[in-house]
């Protein structure tokens, strides 16, 4: 899928997460920011860019501000930003 | 906890009663109501104002919060509120400006800190890549050299004396930036402005022109309301605009001088001049200090040849007097876009 325009998901109360997309060309950016780096940094952005890759983005900036989100609530919100930033021609909803 | 309260938006300029009510919930917070802000999100527990913020444009001003309700979970909302309501207005690049003592609230909101001025105010971002990006754009555009300068100019419109001092900067540099103001704020538009400068300067070696950025500061946004003392705005907005300079933009680019024009006519510049020898010179910064020029402004007729000058003959219809003080690509708009009926006459009369 591809990011075709700015979208958000997400609020910033404590346990979600908010994610933010943006168009860009050639490069696939992802900026992580969490109150919980340290411990779950990492595993925080493999979840992001697992949920990335299911939707087929190579392609965007993707901020995400975390505030103790479960895995679960990561890909919804991921999902979601990706979804309303993308240009959705036939969507496989299987892989999601 | 949530849900007993309401949030929903109103434009302040449509609802007077509630724009009376927001005012005063204001003042209890000690802040003043703006009359930019275009649109306030309202948070209600039954019929009690709660919470308010602000938005004008791409700024968020005026968030604040019942005291009795104060905690993390009202304020965030209204907040997060205002960020959604500013993306569906097509504002997803947010600014805020604040006491620095409220860094750590807006930090929890997703913003992060581009410049403080200490104990006024803070502005902030609502991205941690956004100033760090523009500065990477920056950084591909270093030119190599010990003196490397840097000139902001608004050209309103681009005299030969602006030519002048461009030159005079590019002689006394390796290289030159020149940044041209991107603000609207202007009797010429940014679009003509900035065709003016790029015609102005053809020829001049060693010069880099920069189009405007969103990281210089726009004096119309600029949020006054949390100043007590109304008469250190304009040297917060100053200091704001300085420091994102020195901070982040001469360290990208390696500028070691910024250049300046004296400024006979205007008192504001003037103090600009001044309080720019201090923000940029002064060991106040953990980046290394800009080098301050004021270049003398070239004299036509023992008169320095200044924009406000030709604009005062452009009201007047002066072509004739205009055509000394620019150089013939600026003439060329002004006859062709901004002259009125009244000078096609009398110019028709001496051509």
């Amino acid at each position: 899928m591809k990011i075709v325009k700015e979208a958000i998901a997400g609020t910033l109360e404590s346990s979600d997460v908010q994610v933010k997309v943006a168009p860009s060309e050639g490069t696939l950016e992802v900026v992580v920011k969490s109150e919980v780096e340290h411990q779950f940094g990492a595993q925080i952005r493999a979840v992001v860019n697992d949920t990335l890759g299911r939707l087929a983005v190579s392609e965007g900036i993707v901020l995400v501000e975390d505030k103790g989100a479960l895995d679960c609530t990561l890909r919804a919100r991921v999902q979601t930003a990706v979804l309303r930033g993308g240009a959705v021609k036939d969507l496989d909803w299987s892989v999601l | 906890m949530n849900d007993e309260f309401e949030f929903y938006a109103i434009d302040p300029a449509r609802e007077p009663s509630e724009r009376a009510e927001i005012k005063a919930f204001l003042a209890k917070s000690g802040l003043t109501y703006e009359d930019g802000i275009e649109i306030f999100v309202l948070g209600r527990q039954g019929r009690r104002l709660i919470a308010c913020g602000g938005l004008e444009q791409n700024i968020v001003k005026c968030v604040a919060t019942d005291p009795l309700f104060r905690g993390e979970s009202l304020s965030l909302t209204i907040v997060n509120e205002v960020i959604n309501l500013a993306y569906e207005r097509g504002h997803s690049h947010l600014f805020l400006y604040t006491r620095p003592n409220n860094i750590a609230f807006f930090a929890g909101c997703g913003f992060y800190s581009i410049v403080e001025v200490p104990g006024m105010v803070t502005l902030m971002e609502n991205t941690p890549i956004g100033i760090r990006r523009y500065c990477d754009g920056l950084k591909k555009l270093r030119q190599p050299g010990a003196r490397i300068g840097a000139a902001v100019i608004n050209a309103n419109p681009f005299t030969r004396g602006h030519r002048y001092l461009i030159e005079q900067a590019v002689a006394a540099s390796d290289w030159l930036h020149l940044f041209v103001v991107a603000e609207d704020a202007s009797f010429f538009p940014y679009r003509d402005r900035f065709q003016l400068i790029k015609a102005g300067v053809e020829g001049i070696e060693r010069l880099t022109l920069h189009p405007g950025s969103e990281y210089m500061v726009s004096r119309a946004t600029f949020s006054s309301y949390f100043f007590k003392e109304k008469n250190v705005v304009g040297d917060c907005f100053t200091a704001v605009d300085l420091l994102i300079f020195r901070d982040w933009i001469a360290p990208a680019l390696g500028i070691t001088h910024r250049f300046v024009g004296t400024e006979p006519f205007c008192r504001t510049t003037n103090k600009y001049n001044l309080d720019m020898k201090y923000w940029l010179q002064a060991d106040l910064s953990a980046a290394p200090p800009v080098n301050v020029v004021e270049i003398e402004r070239t004299a036509q007729d023992a008169r320095a040849i200044s924009a406000s000058e030709v604009r005062r003959l452009l009201r007047s219809g002066d072509f004739d007097r205009i055509g000394k003080l620019v150089p013939p690509t600026t003439y060329e708009l002004l006859w062709s876009k901004y002259r009125t009926a009244a000078d096609g006459a009398s110019a028709d009369a001496a051509a």
